[in-house]
């Protein structure tokens, strides 16, 4: 494949109205294809073959709300979560199958690597294959409230109150590791080695665990909630969201620890980062904002291009595609599209 | 800098097991009031209404690393909460009801001290469902049913049936001495008027400041380890920077013991009325409009908690006047 071409205006852009809430959005398989999941409980499967006008197709996933989704890792396709109780695994054709059906419970959070689906129901976490067998059932302390497989796929890490618990998936005795600090925790990023854990939290403030030897790190002074969390392609840095700029907390050097974060400009007065995505090709962060804009930043200069002018509709949603040559988000009023690079 | 959207009115039902919160519950969904409602229940499967928009919370309560010991708050609620506000246009309202045992103050602390909640949500009302026979015994074995009364923006004093009417009278004036503003509705299965629980945020401080400002102070009878009410008011203006020092020391010195603190206020060089409440040491204000044409202008604020001292408190709210 070609080299990235780095911070280049997009060759191409579409934009649309999808009329709900943009609860989340995954990018998955070998064409740009990406999927929105809605706050009335539909998926729209968009993929950017023409950059101008992407195949799009609509799914009835869940009867109420979608909460989660996230893309199939080893066949096209994605799965995602509702608070119909339903784990649903969509190919890419939009054809549906049921995984699981939690009846009363909300399904709200669903992470896959290697070939497996974890997802969360309160307290518990199932564990499927793509084909949606069973491998295994556990439970916590706590609601869960984010999941997130190491790189590798060898472990799970969930997010609940007073910490995180780290789970090997294949382990014959089940030991899960306890990483401990009281409060509650609302999601959960795990570094490109596999060595860092960190949680956004209920007080404006992250907090972190390098596994080697169970050192804490606390990174706040956010002024809001901050509930984005990306590390860049190589771990030197984690994105996020919850200030006015992008803050990024250095990783290398022995950091965060005694480190000032980067701060990088590229939104406007006023307005907070509300969700970051690191490009899984090159150094660069895409932003969006609390009043809609949407940017891209190289993280090396610290030149940004605007990508999505203001109009006041929240970004909740943004990800790049496995090839990071193009980058989609969703608003708070269900405005959608994609910028192709 | 968000998207302006109107607040959703949320309305905590709280009451001791068996007081009739699940019937008044039903009622309220099965009953055409104009409002479709998003419902957060502890138990399934006790609520004979079909509804979509019914969820399962586990009141999982847990202290906020903010240095206030009293700073509990319900994790599932803003979870849930935060989960519902993104299903836009669903519902219009929302009803949380808590567990028999449950404390409502990390209810009512959650709305307040969660940024998202407190912006895009209003707290209507805390409406305690009470048990008109079982409340004596209740209120002797156990200090949650207390608690649930001294937070109630509403009582519903329900079984009234199984009562006499001297029975009735004296349990009134008894929680009075816990909760002096709240307005009690008797009811006998839930039949409370909705009007009289739904829909009470646009004045019911103010309202209830007005009917009740002049009641008889239980703080006199020195029950000091009960809660009890008390109501001040001054008529010079107060000074602003002077008031929120003062309450802000009283909150944090004294916010364990206060459950809940109410005001109407009139600062010095405001036109409108300031709204002041704090849950613990957690506090809200805001302006609420012009006061009525032709009153006085007087500055009210009430106590509800523990172990309160009515002289300290009186000396220090007059302190904070343009006169002092």
């Amino acid at each position: 494949m070609a080299k990235h071409p780095g911070l280049t205006p997009p060759r191409g852009s579409w934009h649309g109205i999808l009329g709900a809430y943009v609860v989340g959005l995954a990018a998955g398989g070998k064409a740009e294809r990406f999927a929105f999941a809605l706050g009335d409980g539909t998926v729209h499967l968009a993929t950017f073959t023409d950059p101008e006008a992407p195949d799009r197709t609509k799914v009835e996933a869940h009867h109420g709300g979608a909460l989660c989704i996230a893309a199939l890792t080893n066949s096209d396709g994605f799965v995602s979560g509702g608070d119909d109780g339903k784990l649903v695994r969509i190919s890419p054709k939009g054809e549906m199958a049921l995984l699981h059906d939690a009846r009363n419970k909300w399904v709200e959070t669903v992470a896959t690597s290697s070939g497996l689906i974890a997802a969360s129901v309160g307290k518990t976490v199932l564990l499927f294959d793509e084909k949606g067998q069973q491998k295994a059932e556990w439970g916590y302390p706590s609601t869960v409230s984010g999941l997130t497989f190491d790189p590798k796929g060898k472990r799970l890490i969930a997010s609940h109150y007073n910490g995180a618990t780290v789970r090997f998936v294949a382990a014959k005795t089940d030991s899960p590791r306890l990483l401990e600090w009281k409060g509650s925790h609302l999601g959960v990023a795990v570094s490109p080695d596999g060595g860092v854990v960190v949680t956004s939290m209920q007080e404006n403030a992250l907090h972190g665990w390098r596994l080697v030897d169970g050192q804490h790190m606390r990174m706040s002074g956010y002024p809001s909630k901050s509930r984005s969390l990306s590390f860049t392609r190589t771990g030197k840095w984690l994105a996020t969201s919850g200030a006015e700029p992008i803050v990024l907390w250095p990783f290398t050097g022995g950091g965060p620890m005694g480190k000032e974060p980067t701060e990088l400009d590229a939104g406007n007065p006023g307005a907070f980062c509300t969700a970051v995505a690191s490009n899984p090709a090159a150094d660069l962060v895409a932003s969006g904002f609390a009043d809609g804009a949407v940017s891209v930043a190289d993280i090396d200069t610290k030149r940004a291009i605007r990508l999505r002018a203001s109009d006041k509709d929240p970004i909740s949603a943004l990800a790049w595609s496995p090839t990071g040559r193009t980058l989609a988000y969703g608003t708070e009023g269900g405005a959608v599209g994609g910028f192709s690079f | 800098m968000q998207a302006t959207v109107k607040p959703i009115p949320v309305t905590v039902l709280t009451g001791y097991l068996g007081a009739g919160k699940t019937t008044l519950l039903n009622r309220i969904l099965s009953e055409d009031h104009g409002h479709r409602f998003a419902v957060i229940v502890n138990e399934f499967g006790e609520l004979g209404i079909d509804n979509d928009l019914v969820v399962n919370a586990d009141e999982e309560v847990f202290e906020m690393n903010n240095g206030c010991i009293c700073c509990t708050v319900r994790g599932d609620l803003i979870r849930i909460v935060g989960s519902l506000l993104k299903r836009r246009g669903q519902f219009d309202a929302i009803i949380v009801e808590t567990t028999g045992v449950a404390n409502p103050a990390p209810v009512a602390q959650s709305f307040l001290v969660d940024e998202m909640l407190r912006e895009r949500t209003t707290l209507d009302a805390i409406v305690t469902v009470v048990d008109a026979k079982h409340l004596p015994l209740r209120l002797e074995d156990s200090a949650e049913a207390e608690g649930q009364l001294a937070f109630a923006d509403v009582i519903v004093l329900n079984k009234t049936d199984l009562v006499s009417e001297d029975e009735l009278t004296a349990l009134e004036a008894r929680i009075r001495t816990i909760n002096a503003l709240a307005p009690i509705h008797r009811a006998q299965r839930g039949n409370v008027a909705l009007s009289d629980i739904l829909d009470k945020s646009a004045f019911s401080l103010e309202k209830t400041l007005e009917k009740h400002g002049d009641f008889l102070d239980a703080a006199a009878h020195e029950h000091t380890e009960h809660v009890t009410s008390i109501s001040l008011s001054v008529d010079a203006p107060l000074i602003r920077s002077k008031f929120e020092a003062w309450i802000g020391a009283i909150l944090a010195e004294q916010g364990g013991n206060l459950l809940r603190t109410k005001g109407i206020l009139n600062f010095q060089g405001e036109d409108k009325r300031f709204a002041f409440q704090a849950v613990h040491m957690i506090a809200d204000g805001d302006h609420i409009g012009p006061w009525p044409e032709g009153s006085a202008k007087q500055s009210r604020l009430v106590f509800i908690g523990r172990d309160l001292n009515r002289p300290q408190l009186r000396r220090g709210f007059e302190s904070c006047t343009v006169r002092a």
